[in-house]
């Protein structure tokens, strides 16, 4: 069985596409997850293929089923966005042997195959579909909820890992080459840091809106606060270190006005979720979370960054096809759990989507507002990226968690948990799912 | 003589991540000299504060590297050190301040803190 990339048919890409044909027909049940590190140690036992495993195993647990039970497969093949396999670095022999091997040494290490999975997981003795979904848990989450509602599988584990390894990230693969192929080549000619594209546009917005940076210190609290209290999380696991005003605001410039803490700390993690059919789902452990719908944002901006108007029109374009394919509008949102890492990103959703009725320029005004999960209008309940490290899957299992009411500490007071919205990553360029307390 | 001594942290000192070749034991060393002592690294200023507290060193000052030239101003010495793993930041930024720089390895076989 080939394994390949989900076609484009499965994503919801297009405004006036109507409410979504399985809307409340498919269900989250399962959540699991492997620890965190911020770097491999180079042991068989918490490489990315084994904490995939452990995540994938989780996952099947927490939602009560028997691993025969699950037909159905998606996951994000590529574990990192910046830390790549040096070449003169000699081949960790003793990890890779330790698994069944694919043909390709680092997979398993480095990167992820069904392939290797399935070899390593003879407990999944009924895969009859499996799909590989690019970059995010945010896309494969789309594609996940898609195959169950087409049948194309009836239960579904969905997985998304990280690596990190030691060393500095962004300083190797392409960037360590002397030359580089495609976009890339002038996009990262200047040697730019990932974060400045953002940074441009939130420069861009202030000048706009009249805001500044400071105005971001208290969304930048509450997200460290409820990362804390996010025990599957890095920082919590490993630095359990609030963040102060002084300490936001005195940090150093990475590209500004973004500064260190407006990025998110790469750390090595995996995640999985267990997707079925409302009908299944009823029978699991857990309580079923509905998805109402899912939502795709592909548009290609005119330039090499996309300009802040380009930003505020597909954010808001994002949210119209969020709204009509769920059936519901703004006022209908419990909590949102948009992307954060840049966190200059977060604002920039929250006001596509209208949350609370704010508009663009809004946000940081809204920020300077209670925000936290006990009050009415809670931001970022998982405390994303900036709260957790970086997996770009924490706004998703909080959805989950929230919804089934077992999100401990973090569950928000402040308004009942109904609906709710996670996604990301990119302003241009993301996936959206509409998380549902019912199926209705 | 009055003399600065601030230190990294990740990568610079035993309880870094990841750890560096300058112990506890050579900062309380320093100290007993009489060299102010205190850290300037990426973690938030809070978070260095509670790590001194937590292994019970004391401590002059916390502070970004960034700010180095600005913590100068703040503590008057004849001579000034900064102690760090990175080139581009703890380096960079040690030269921009006027302060002299030793590399972790270097410092933890450095008089001051012997």
């Amino acid at each position: 069985m080939a394994t390949e990339y989900a076609p484009s048919s499965m994503y919801r890409s297009r405004e006036g596409m109507g409410i979504w044909e399985h809307r409340g027909k498919v269900a989250a049940v399962g959540v699991g997850h492997s620890p965190t590190e911020r770097r491999w140690d180079e042991r068989t036992e918490t490489s990315v293929g084994a904490w995939s495993i452990m995540a994938l195993r989780n996952a099947i647990a927490d939602a009560g089923v028997s691993p025969d039970q699950v037909d159905g497969i998606v996951i994000v093949p590529v574990t990192t966005t910046g830390a790549f396999w040096p070449e003169d670095k000699p081949l960790p022999q003793d990890v890779i042997n330790a698994f069944v091997q694919t043909d390709d040494p680092l997979d398993g290490v480095a990167k992820l195959s069904v392939e290797w999975l399935l070899k390593n997981m003879p407990e999944l003795t009924n895969i009859n579909y499996s799909v590989y979904a690019p970059v995010c848990m945010s896309n494969a989450l789309n594609v996940a909820a898609q195959a169950v509602g087409d049948g194309l599988a009836h239960t579904v584990l969905v997985l998304k890992a990280w690596h990190n390894l030691e060393g500095r990230y962004y300083q190797g693969g392409q960037n360590a080459q002397d030359a580089i192929g495609g976009i890339s080549a002038i996009r990262s000619l200047w040697g730019a840091p990932a974060c400045y594209g953002t940074a441009l546009q939130f420069a861009e917005y202030c000048r706009k809106y009249g805001k500044n940076h400071d105005m971001m210190t208290p969304f930048i609290i509450n997200s460290r606060r409820n990362g804390l209290m996010f025990p599957e999380g890095y920082w919590a696991q490993h630095r359990p270190e609030e963040l102060t005003p002084e300490d936001y605001q005195l940090a150093r410039w990475i590209a500004k006005p973004a500064n260190l803490f407006d990025n998110d700390i790469p750390i090595m993690c995996a995640a999985s979720y267990l997707f079925t059919t409302a009908e299944r789902a009823k029978d699991m452990k857990q309580k079923p979370v509905y998805i109402l719908n899912h939502a795709d944002s592909y548009t290609v901006p005119r330039g090499l960054t996309p300009t802040l108007d380009e930003v505020e029109a597909e954010c808001a374009l994002t949210a119209r096809k969020i709204y009509e394919g769920a059936g519901i509008t703004a006022a209908d949102l419990s909590f949102e759990n948009m992307y954060d890492g840049f966190t200059q990103f977060h604002q920039f959703h929250i006001e596509g989507l209208g949350y609370r009725g704010i508009g663009f320029g809004d946000a940081l005004d809204f920020y300077q507002t209670d925000i936290s999960i006990e009050g009415p209008n809670p931001v970022s309940p998982s405390g994303g990226n900036i709260g957790s490290g970086r997996s770009r899957f924490w706004m998703h299992t909080d959805s989950i968690q929230q919804l089934q009411g077992r999100a401990g500490e973090r569950q928000i007071t402040g308004v009942k948990a109904e609906i709710g919205v996670s996604g990301g990553p990119m302003p241009l360029g993301g996936n959206y799912t509409v998380w549902s307390a019912t199926p209705d | 003589m009055a003399i600065l001594i601030s230190f990294d942290i990740d990568g610079t000192m035993e309880i870094g991540d990841p750890p560096g070749a300058v112990t506890l034991e050579m900062v309380k060393t320093a100290r007993a000299k009489g060299i102010i002592t205190g850290s300037c690294s990426d973690r938030p200023m809070s978070a260095q504060r509670a790590i001194w507290e937590e292994y019970g060193v004391e401590y002059d000052f916390v502070c970004y590297k960034h700010l180095l030239t600005d913590l100068k101003t703040q503590f008057e010495a004849e001579e000034y050190y900064h102690v760090g793993d990175r080139d581009d930041l703890d380096r960079k930024y040690a030269i921009q301040a006027g302060f002299g720089f030793f590399w972790p390895d270097e410092a933890a076989k450095n008089s001051l803190l012997l």
